[in-house]
Formats: C-alpha cells, sequence, structure tokens
C-alpha cells in the first residue's frame, strides 16, 4: 500500500501549472528530475500541454491507471477533487495545500470531509498542509530539488523547515547519506507509525529520523516503535508539549503524568532515541548512518590541546560514558612518540609529537593505538583549522585509520581559521562526523553507545 | 468475578469513585497484595472486625461523599486495643457529621496497622494517544516535593517493570540505604505487570492510585488505594 506513495508506476498532479513560479509548476519539475519513469499526468482544466507533457481536465479523463496522486489546488477545492479521485479508484493522494485542521474549525471540516471519503473510498492520504515526498525515485516537493542521494537515511517531519530548508541543505550539501525526506503535515491519515513500518521493513534504510509535534496514535506507535527500533535506530524529536491529558485527571498520578514525561516514558520502552534539537535530527542520523554500533560506553579522547581533553572529559562523564585508562599494551605503542618526560594517558595528548612528526604521522599512531585497544569502544578526535590539519585532508588519513577497525569515531573541531574549518567541514566532514561543538559531538557518541549497549542487552 | 460485580455496582449507582474497600477487593482480586480491609457497619462490629484481624488497627471513615477522610477526622491509626477502637469510632463518627453533615456513612473500615516500609507510589492514567500509563515512583515526600517517578505505556512487557524501578533517581534507597533493609524489588515487579494486566482487561477504569505501597525486605503491601472510573 504504502509503495503507491514511495515507487508509484503513474502519478497525477492535480494543480499542475505552466507558471514556473507557482507549486503546480515546480512539482511536475522535480517529478520529471527525479528518475521516475512512469506516466506523469498533469490535470488542469485550462490547459493543453505543460512542461511537454499532455494536461488532462480532470484526474477521470486519465486513460490509464494512476497509482498516485499529488494535490496542489486551494482547500476548497479538494473535497471535490477527493470525489474525483475515488471516482478514477485513484488509492494514494498526497494532499500539500494549506488551510485544513492547522488554521482553525472551518479547516477542520474540509479536512474530515477529505478523511470521510479517504475511508469510504479506501484512499491513503498524506497531509493536507505537508510537501510529501523528497527522494531519488520521485519528488513530490514544491521546493525545487534534484539529485537525491540514494543513501541509507529516512527523515519523517511535520514541518516545512525540514521538508523544504534541510532538505535542500543536505541534497546540495551532501551532508547527509538521505535517502528519503516525508513531510506529513497534519497526518490526516498516513502517520509516523505508517511510515516507521514500511521503512522498519525496507532493506535500503538503516535510520529512520522523525521531527514530530505529538504522537497521533500512541497505542499503535509503542509496538511499532519497539519492532523498528529493535532492528535500526530510530532517532525522535518531539516538539509542542500538551497538558490535555492531565488537567482533568482526579488522581495523584493525574496530577504529575504530563505529555511531554509519557512521550519520553514511550521512547524508553520503545528504545527509541530521543533528541532534543532539529540539528540533531541530521547530525546524530549521521553518526548512526556511518558510524559502526559499538559494543560499550569506554572512550578515548585524542587531542591536539590539553584543556580541550579536560572539558570533553568532563563532557563524557555528563552524557553517560566512561574515560578509562588505556591498556598497557597500547601506552608503550604511544611512548615510541611521546616525549620521554610525558607519559602516554587517556585524553591522548598530541600537542608535543605534531610539532616532531606532523600531523599524518601523529595520526597513524596516536588514533589508530585506542582504536587497537580492546578496552576502547570509541574515539572523540578533537581537529582544528589550521596549515598543518590540511595534509590530512588531502591523504584521507583519518578516513583510512578509520575505516581499518570497525569503531566509531567523531571529530570535534572548535578552533582554528574559517578557510580551513570549511574544507574540513566539507571534506572529512563528508565521510565522518564532525562537530563543531565539544557537547554535541560527545552527546550524539553517547546516543550511539546507549543504541548499541541496548542492542547488547537484547541478544 | 469480584471485579464485574463492584464496578457493576458503582456504575450501576452512578458513582465514578470507588470506596478503599472496593478498590483494594477489586486489585486483590487482580492478584495485588493489599491490606486486608473490611468495613464495619456500627461499633460492635468494628470491635470484632478488630478482634479478628488484630491490633493495632487502622479504622477509615467509609463514604463515598467524604473524599478527603484525613480532613475530615475520618482516619485513625494505631489503635492498640478495644477501649481504643471504642473511642476512634465514637471520634470519627462525630467529626466527620460535623465536616460534611449531608454525607452518607456506611459505617468504617477496619484493616490492619501495617509494618512501615519504604513507601512507593503506583498509579495509572489514561493519556488521550497513548492509552493506559502507569506509574512508579518513590512516594511520601519524595512524590510531592521531587516527583521522582517514572511512566510506561501499558502493556509492560517484564523488562519494561524493572526498567521503571531502575529510573528513578531515589533508587538507593531501595537498596538498604543507611541500615534501612533493602526492597524486594522482584515483588514490586510482579505488581506492576499485575497492574498492567489489570488495566488491560478492564478498559473502564480511568485512573488509579496506589498510595502508599508499602515495601519490604519480602513482598510488598498496598495500603491505600484509590480507582476512578470513567
Amino acid at each position: 500500500m504504502m509503495d503507491l506513495f514511495f515507487k508509484p508506476r503513474s502519478v497525477a498532479v492535480i494543480g499542475a501549472s505552466r507558471n514556473p513560479k507557482k507549486d503546480g509548476n515546480i512539482i511536475l519539475q522535480n517529478i520529471i528530475d527525479s528518475d521516475f519513469s512512469g506516466d506523469i499526468y498533469p490535470v488542469n482544466p485550462s490547459a493543453e500541454e505543460i512542461l511537454g507533457l499532455k494536461v488532462y481536465p480532470n484526474v477521470k479523463d486519465i486513460p490509464g491507471e494512476v497509482d498516485l496522486v499529488v494535490l496542489i489546488i486551494p482547500a476548497r477545492f479538494c473535497v471535490q477533487a477527493m470525489e474525483d479521485c475515488a471516482a478514477k479508484g485513484v488509492k494514494a493522494v498526497i494532499i500539500e495545500a494549506m488551510g485544513f485542521a492547522e488554521v482553525g474549525p472551518e479547516g477542520k471540516a474540509l479536512q474530515d470531509q477529505i478523511v470521510k471519503i479517504a475511508r469510504r473510498s479506501g484512499i491513503r492520504v498524506m497531509g493536507p498542509n505537508c510537501t510529501g515526498i523528497v527522494s531519488r525515485d520521485i519528488t513530490t516537493s514544491f521546493f525545487p530539488i534534484k539529485d537525491v542521494p540514494r543513501g541509507d537515511v529516512v527523515l519523517i517531519g511535520q514541518s516545512g523547515l525540514l521538508a523544504a530548508g534541510m532538505a535542500s541543505d543536505i541534497v546540495v550539501n551532501r551532508t547527509l547519506n538521505i535517502n528519503k525526506i516525508c513531510s506529513i503535515g497534519n497526518k490526516c491519515d498516513v502517520n509516523e507509525n505508517d511510515l516507521l513500518e514500511y521503512f522498519g521493513n525496507d532493506p535500503d534504510t538503516a535510520v529512520i529520523s522523525l521531527y514530530l509535534e505529538g504522537v497521533a496514535d500512541g497505542s499503535r506507535f509503542v509496538p511499532i516503535a519497539r519492532e523498528v527500533a529493535a532492528k535500526k535506530p530510530v532517532l525522535l524529536l518531539n516538539g509542542g508539549r500538551t497538558e490535555a491529558g492531565a488537567q482533568a485527571a482526579m488522581s495523584h498520578t493525574g496530577s504529575i503524568a504530563s505529555n511531554q514525561r509519557i512521550v519520553e516514558a514511550a521512547l524508553r520502552q520503545t528504545g527509541c532515541i530521543k533528541i532534543d534539537d532539529f540539528t540533531e535530527i541530521k547530525d546524530i542520523a549521521k553518526v548512526f548512518s556511518t558510524q559502526p554500533v559499538p559494543g560499550g560506553n569506554r572512550v578515548a579522547i585524542v587531542t591536539a590541546a590539553g584543556s580541550v581533553g579536560v572539558v570533553v572529559s568532563d563532557l563524557c562523564a555528563e552524557h553517560g560514558l566512561e574515560m578509562p585508562r588505556l591498556s598497557s599494551p597500547i601506552v608503550e605503542s604511544l611512548r615510541e612518540v611521546f616525549p620521554p618526560n610525558m607519559e602516554p594517558a587517556n585524553p591522548i595528548d598530541l600537542w608535543y609529537t605534531i610539532e616532531q612528526l606532523g600531523l599524518v604521522k601523529t595520526l597513524e599512531v596516536t588514533l589508530a593505538a585506542p582504536l587497537q585497544d580492546p578496552g576502547i569502544d570509541a574515539v572523540v578526535l578533537i581537529l582544528a583549522g589550521f596549515d598543518y590539519t590540511i595534509p590530512v585532508l588531502e591523504q584521507r588519513t583519518v578516513q583510512k585509520i578509520t575505516a581499518k577497525y570497525g569503531k566509531p569515531v567523531i571529530i570535534c573541531m572548535i578552533v582554528g581559521y574559517n578557510d580551513y574549518k570549511n574544507r574540513i567541514m566539507e571534506e572529512l566532514g563528508q565521510d565522518l562526523p564532525v562537530f563543531t561543538s565539544l557537547d554535541s559531538g560527545v552527546k550524539a557518541l553517547s546516543k550511539l553507545c546507549a543504541y548499541g549497549m541496548r542492542k547488547r542487552q537484547q541478544i | 468475578m469480584i471485579i464485574n460485580q463492584i464496578l457493576g455496582q458503582a456504575r450501576e449507582e452512578s458513582r465514578l469513585v470507588l470506596t478503599e474497600i472496593e478498590a483494594k477487593q477489586v486489585l486483590g482480586a487482580a492478584g495485588i497484595n493489599c491490606t486486608d480491609t473490611r468495613l464495619a457497619a456500627d461499633k460492635a462490629e468494628a470491635l470484632t472486625l478488630s478482634e479478628q484481624i488484630g491490633y493495632p488497627v487502622v479504622l477509615k471513615v467509609s463514604s463515598v461523599d467524604i473524599t478527603h477522610k484525613s480532613d475530615a477526622g475520618g482516619v485513625k491509626v494505631n489503635l492498640a486495643d478495644r477501649a481504643a477502637v471504642e473511642k476512634a469510632y465514637d471520634e470519627i463518627m462525630a467529626s466527620c457529621r460535623r465536616a460534611v453533615p449531608a454525607a452518607v456513612i456506611e459505617g468504617v473500615s477496619v484493616q490492619p496497622m501495617a509494618r512501615p516500609g519504604i513507601e512507593i507510589i503506583m498509579g495509572m492514567i489514561k493519556d488521550p494517544s497513548f492509552g493506559p500509563v502507569l506509574m512508579f515512583g518513590l512516594g511520601g515526600i519524595f512524590v510531592e516535593v521531587l516527583q521522582d517517578v517514572t511512566f510506561r505505556i501499558v502493556p509492560l512487557q517484564p523488562g519494561d517493570a524493572a526498567a521503571m524501578i531502575d529510573e528513578i533517581k531515589g533508587k538507593k534507597l531501595l537498596e538498604g540505604f543507611r541500615g534501612q533493609e533493602p526492597v524486594d524489588t522482584s515483588s514490586l515487579v510482579d505488581m506492576l505487570l499485575k497492574l498492567s494486566a489489570f488495566v488491560e482487561k478492564n478498559p473502564t477504569i480511568k485512573e488509579i492510585d496506589m498510595n502508599p505501597v508499602f515495601a519490604y525486605r519480602e513482598g510488598a503491601l498496598v495500603v491505600d488505594a484509590r480507582i476512578i472510573l470513567e
């Protein structure tokens, strides 16, 4: 059923437009620019041809079968269009127009009518008030976007920021190995549960990251999320607090329970990963998408500045990560590049070694060492944007070392010249998670370690 | 059987709140260990029940019209003998009639004075999206001041109940802090799972408080309970 949305064989755009500035034109162009190879039917009663495609006055006039309809007409016309879709036998509709439940009772009444037609005719509806799907196979968004990667991360959101701003950021800058971005708007029918279930079973999806404004159907969410989160990481940012449930309560329990606490409980119970900020939707997804899942939470820090090591140590403790001593053979191997009067320890302080050997040779010993330590599960590497860092980028030193050991490495970069920082971000950041704050990097790693430890408990 | 009977009777009487005796009978029938609490319609019966149950006992006014029993002077604890029970009975009746003159008083509940344990609160509330949700936490001042509680969505799996107990900040108090007896957490897990199963089977129940539950080295006991119907 959900395949009709993501892998349709034919698609109609009701509200297709000749005007390249109009949403109805951009959507059509996005579909043409994607890898979609099925039939595309623009629908518009007052046009003959748009973007080289034959136009139909009504969806009912289309000769072939229509798997998916995108509705981009004003809200007040959507009810009739839904009737037309029902008459045509369409089973999947994305309604992108605004002006429904999000604007008040009148819009809510329109939305209710849509749901009624959908239930009666067996149509699944995504939206309204959404941009639908961004993917290589098909893009229904009304923001111009193409060349979407065939990655392994799926983002699901109820937000224009996610669907438009973040989507173009990710796709153009190639900052996340994305596969699909789904904007589900008011969730009048298709909601996060449908998509979780679908992407949980999708072999191309390795990481699912969600932004929700409230969980639509919590009692269904719990069993689905539990099953999916046992298979692949599910990250969730829940925005908005509703206290509706608690206010009317007569019991002590009811006076304490808040919707936010209950959502948090559901995340713990199902093994979903709670995230707290929009940036984490993609940044933590990137950690899960690019890094192996560790078996524990024992971290080594590799840093060019001792003071940074101190603060990262504190942050590790705060985020539930341990920083054990390095095992003695590892300390021995580090001693070869350390000055005689300085005992190698965790954090591994690189400054002297960089001055002696340069950063490439330094990392070949000092980054490889903790990754070989059986007592270390993950590494935080602190880099800076200076001259001496550039050979590491050019020779792909960090990528080469980390590829060898199957342990996660996250990079934090907090100082340097912008030119170099940008290069680190763009070049190293393609392959590995690079954070511009220590806290966000350590926090992201802690989520990965917690996931790994939970996984290990399940086995 | 007894569960349906009690819930049915409350519905017939258009009552949304069960009496403490009813609540404990219902929970008891669900396999949850509650203090043996019985209704005495008059003073003589209160004495007979006290003898049967064994001193010291607790007397509480039993009336669906009196929600805040302590405030109405309707609770007397640690009654050690016949004389104390007789005196407490008279005082409860006088005080409650004064506090809530219109109340229909069916008598007093008699229950043994429970041996003090670590105070726990358990409860259930319904969330509009998630449905029934259980709460677990440290009772007494900990719940009042710190809200040191945790939630899980019904139905609970065994691991969920253990995780709830593990998650509270004051977990150390359950492990035998400063010479206090450590608590039998397995009986708390068992109680949470029974509560979850009970809630799942009885969708007409809207809210539950089990407050306090006394947790001991062995076992746990519901000392007071409140059930509210849809």
